[in-house]
């Protein structure tokens, strides 16, 4: 089954002012039908499953194998010398492919952390990471007022409300 | 001794679909000479896809024709593949068909909807918005990307196809055929459309065969080719469509042969949706951290049927994990060429039009 | 009783001059004001209509429902900085919008607006020549339009300013042929003594109108829609400021508030010519009941064909400036010198 080729049809020419006449016919027609806007802050348009804008950084699962460095297309990931407290830590448990996780394995006590005024959002350091330390949430309301758009790997732990801006 | 007008049509300007220059000389209102400055969206995306990794240089794939994001991807993805010798299971192979086709609909829908407002109609570049709207939202439920999806992999696809995404393609579809019927109306039954595009941007067939104009600006003067049929990639030969092609030459035969693409990308996407297979939808071997251990080695030319025409990519690896070189044969590029020619003689509201027509997006010719 | 009349009563304990001077002051401040709360309406029913067409929600968060969305929109205009161009001749260039506005106003001041039940007639200009008046007024607008144009030195708003006056001539020629026409109509109950006259004044048009002209010359209507449209230049007929081809013509260098007038010129000419075909060629103020809300019907019908006008606006696309050329002068100057002739042949007959 390769292709055909067809000649298109041109259809006939339309009258003059019944033509447009017709035209605006359509037109009108859509008068009648409900708008389609979502008005964005008060409501939001539902979010399907697999959207994902905001990087978050789950500590404990990071063993610092820097593969998100190497794979982000833009070098918007940067690894970056970082000491987590421990009492923050410990708060934090995360459910990863290889069970639940709360201990440190990250020796070399280095973390990405992620320049969002350059990040295209392209999912590969979560596709790419081991661990599933890296992974990209729903939240996508990450404007801020100051000029830097690095969050560092603290920040990157944070929800984005708790998040200095 | 003649008395010319210079008319600066972009860098800003309403009518060009990107920012390049189209500098005008005029005498009255007639055109004499058209020369089409590029460049000004230049960001170096070949030299760039160079110090990267094979699986990073998709990002800027996807940036080339933004609005046809899943077609570049595809051609980059093609020449690649041929390159590693990478296998591609069946599943994913359906699943970047339907969504290459999808994205032709969407690509398609921005040019009809920009055509209308070069032309003075500000209705149906909303409908066709709408209706793109809702081909993005699948998108964003396949692979959670809005325009620049980064979908398609080396090996296969990112995230695979559930029920709900070919439920809602099917009842997409439903949805879609009688409004873009529509939207056809809406310009076909104004007389003042046949006006404006009857007879106008006239383009020989040996003139586009000379510039190397390709997709349907050259199926609109009377030439079937179409990668697709000539040298199908993926399952193309495996469904039932029709190239349509126009001996009219003119804006008019082009609109009508796009709105006709748009037809059969329908049927290719409602047959194909019926032949997914169960199955693997990612090469394993391009796994997780193994998307940094691709190599390449040799140089491949692979080229795909995108918006404007025939995609090409040529990659040429040397054995390490970063192509050597990166080349990409834009056909964006090799039709705004042809404007020059097609507006010469014509009148100032017709470059628009054939602007318009012509369709070009300039994240491709520049890179 | 006519609004002038009733002013002067009320005002009748300063003397005979100084409360007719009132009466006329006051009669024209009303209808500048009618004319400008009209305007806001207008413009904010155009976007909301337009809006619904294209299935969006349109101006909503100013004030409840965006009802105040054009008083911000002008505030913003009168605050924004006027960009002068450099090089301009400044006299032409400042004046430009100033004559399309006041043009503009000045012209609905002559407009017969009919009865409306306590005030009486609303009609203001009690001259015997006012369809002349009118066509003189209008013809000042493309004045303006031409010292907007070329005082810039833009090529832009020189082609612009070109198109412009190809436009003009070639439809201003149908439509006053046109005009005629009704004029043949209307004065021929006056043919014995001074006849003429008569059938230049708009009252006795509309008085005249026991069937609209509309239903008896269809073609001359045709013919005036189509140069009405012409004149306001919106879409179908814009090509003196076609916006994807010439930014905005001849208005492409003006900002702020001069681009303000101009754009309030625009909105003027569609309201004005509404009311002018709905007088000459749809009865205007008469009425199917009763003839004290004669304002009233003229309102609805004047609405009636602004909507339509908005209609065509949305959902045609541009013509070229040589087709239009070509409409005005092969089709729309032919059909109406055929209109004139039928309009004469039907004074024969029912004489």
């Amino acid at each position: 089954m390769v292709a055909t080729v067809k000649e298109i049809e041109i259809p006939k020419k339309p009258v003059p002012i019944l033509g447009s006449l017709r035209t605006m016919g359509i037109v009108g027609k859509y008068m009648f039908k409900k708008p389609i806007t979502t008005q964005y802050p008060e409501e939001k348009g539902e979010i399907p499953e697999r959207f994902r804008y905001r990087i978050f950084l789950a500590p404990e699962a990071c063993i610092g194998c820097t593969l998100c460095e190497q794979i982000c297309p833009n070098h918007s990931i940067k690894m970056e010398k970082w000491d987590f407290k421990r009492e923050d830590t410990e708060k934090l448990t995360i459910e990863t492919a290889h069970g639940e996780r709360t201990n440190l394995q990250n020796k070399r006590h280095i973390y990405p952390d992620v320049n969002f005024g350059t990040c295209t959002v392209c999912r590969q350091c979560e596709e790419i990471c081991p661990t599933d330390a890296i992974y990209l949430t729903h939240e996508f309301e990450n404007s801020r007022t100051r000029n830097s758009f690095t969050y560092s790997p603290e920040e990157l732990t944070k929800q984005e409300q708790d998040v200095i801006k | 001794m003649a008395h010319y007008t210079e008319l600066n049509i972009g860098p800003i300007h309403p009518a060009v679909h990107g920012i390049l220059k189209f500098k005008v000389k005029l005498q009255e209102e007639i055109i004499e000479d058209v020369e089409i400055t590029l460049g000004f969206l230049h960001r170096n995306a070949e030299k760039i896809c160079e110090l990267n990794y094979y699986a990073d240089n998709m990002v800027y794939f996807d940036r080339m024709d933004y609005i046809d994001a899943m077609n570049m991807e595809l051609g980059y993805l093609t020449a690649v593949e041929k390159l590693m010798d990478m296998e591609v299971p069946e599943r994913a192979q359906w699943i970047r068909m339907i969504m290459a086709e999808l994205n032709r609909l969407a690509a398609r829908l921005v040019g009809l909807g920009a055509f209308g407002l070069d032309m003075g109609m500000l209705t149906p570049f909303f409908h066709c918005f709408i209706e793109r709207e809702k081909i993005q939202k699948i998108f964003v439920e396949a692979s959670g990307g809005r325009q620049e999806v980064n979908y398609m992999s080396i090996g296969g696809v990112y995230q695979d196809f559930n029920d709900q995404i070919i439920n809602d393609i099917r009842e997409f579809l439903k949805e879609f055929k009688p409004y873009l019927e529509d939207i056809y109306g809406m310009f076909m039954h104004s007389e003042i459309f046949w006006q404006r595009n009857d007879g106008i941007g006239i383009l020989e067939p040996d003139v586009a065969l000379d510039y190397g104009v390709t997709g349907p600006l050259l199926r609109g003067s009377g030439i079937a080719y179409d990668v697709r049929k000539d040298a199908p990639y993926l399952f193309y030969d495996k469904v039932n469509f029709n190239i349509p092609i126009s001996h009219k030459k003119d804006n008019m035969g082009r609109f009508i042969l796009k709105v006709e693409e748009m037809r059969q990308s329908i049927r290719i996407i409602e047959q194909s949706i019926d032949k997914i297979p169960d199955g693997p939808y990612f090469n394993n071997k391009a796994k997780k951290s193994m998307m940094l251990r691709l190599k390449g080695d040799g140089e491949v030319f692979s080229r795909v049927e995108s918006e404007n025409g025939e995609f090409g990519v040529y990659v040429r690896g040397n054995g390490t994990f970063k192509p050597w070189r990166v080349h990409v044969r834009s056909p964006a590029f090799k039709n705004i060429s042809v404007v020059p020619v097609m507006a010469k003689g014509m009148m100032i509201a017709d470059l628009i039009v054939i602007i318009g027509s012509v369709d070009t997006v300039i994240g491709e010719i520049d890179r | 009783m006519n609004l002038l009349t009733r002013i002067h009563e009320w005002f009748s304990f300063l003397g005979n001059p100084a409360s007719y001077a009132i009466g006329y002051l006051l009669e024209t401040l009303f209808i500048i004001m009618f004319v400008g709360i009209s305007f806001i309406a207008l413009i904010y029913i155009f976007r909301k209509y337009m809006a619904r067409i294209q299935r969006r929600i349109g101006p909503n968060r100013v004030g409840k429902f965006g009802l105040l969305q054009l008083i911000a929109d002008a505030l913003k205009l009168i605050g924004k900085e006027s960009i002068l161009p450099e090089g301009r001749d400044d006299l032409a260039y400042k004046i430009a919008p100033l004559i399309i506005m006041i043009a503009t106003l000045v012209s609905f001041i002559i407009l017969p607006f009919g009865d409306l039940t306590y005030f009486g007639s609303l009609t203001i200009t009690h001259s015997k020549i006012t369809l002349i008046l009118l066509f003189g007024i209008l013809s000042i607008l493309p004045i303006g339009e031409i010292l907007g144009g070329m005082s810039t030195r833009s090529n832009y708003a020189l082609i612009g300013t070109m198109r412009a006056v190809a436009k003009d001539v070639s439809f201003e020629v149908p439509m006053l042929i046109s005009a005629l026409a009704i004029v043949m109509i209307s004065s021929r109950s006056f043919v014995t003594g001074n006849a003429i006259v008569g059938g230049f004044n708009l009252s006795t048009i509309v008085t005249d109108q026991i069937i609209p002209y509309g239903i008896i010359e269809p073609v001359g209507l045709i013919v005036f829609f189509i140069s009405m449209i012409a004149r306001a230049s919106y879409t179908p007929y814009d090509l003196a400021e076609s916006d994807s081809e010439l930014i905005t013509g001849y208005t492409t260098e003006y900002s702020g508030m001069r681009f303000g007038l101009f754009y309030i010129g625009l909105f003027g000419m569609i309201y004005l010519g509404s009311f002018f075909i709905s007088i000459l060629y749809l009865a205007g103020s008469n009425g199917p009941v009763t003839t004290d809300l004669g304002f009233i019907y003229l309102f609805i019908k004047t609405d009636i064909l602004v909507l339509i006008a908005f209609l065509i606006w949305v959902s045609l696309p541009r013509i070229r400036i040589d087709k239009f050329v070509n409409l005005g002068w092969k089709y729309l100057l032919p059909l109406s010198v055929i209109n004139l002739v039928y309009a004469g042949f039907f004074i024969l007959y029912i004489r």
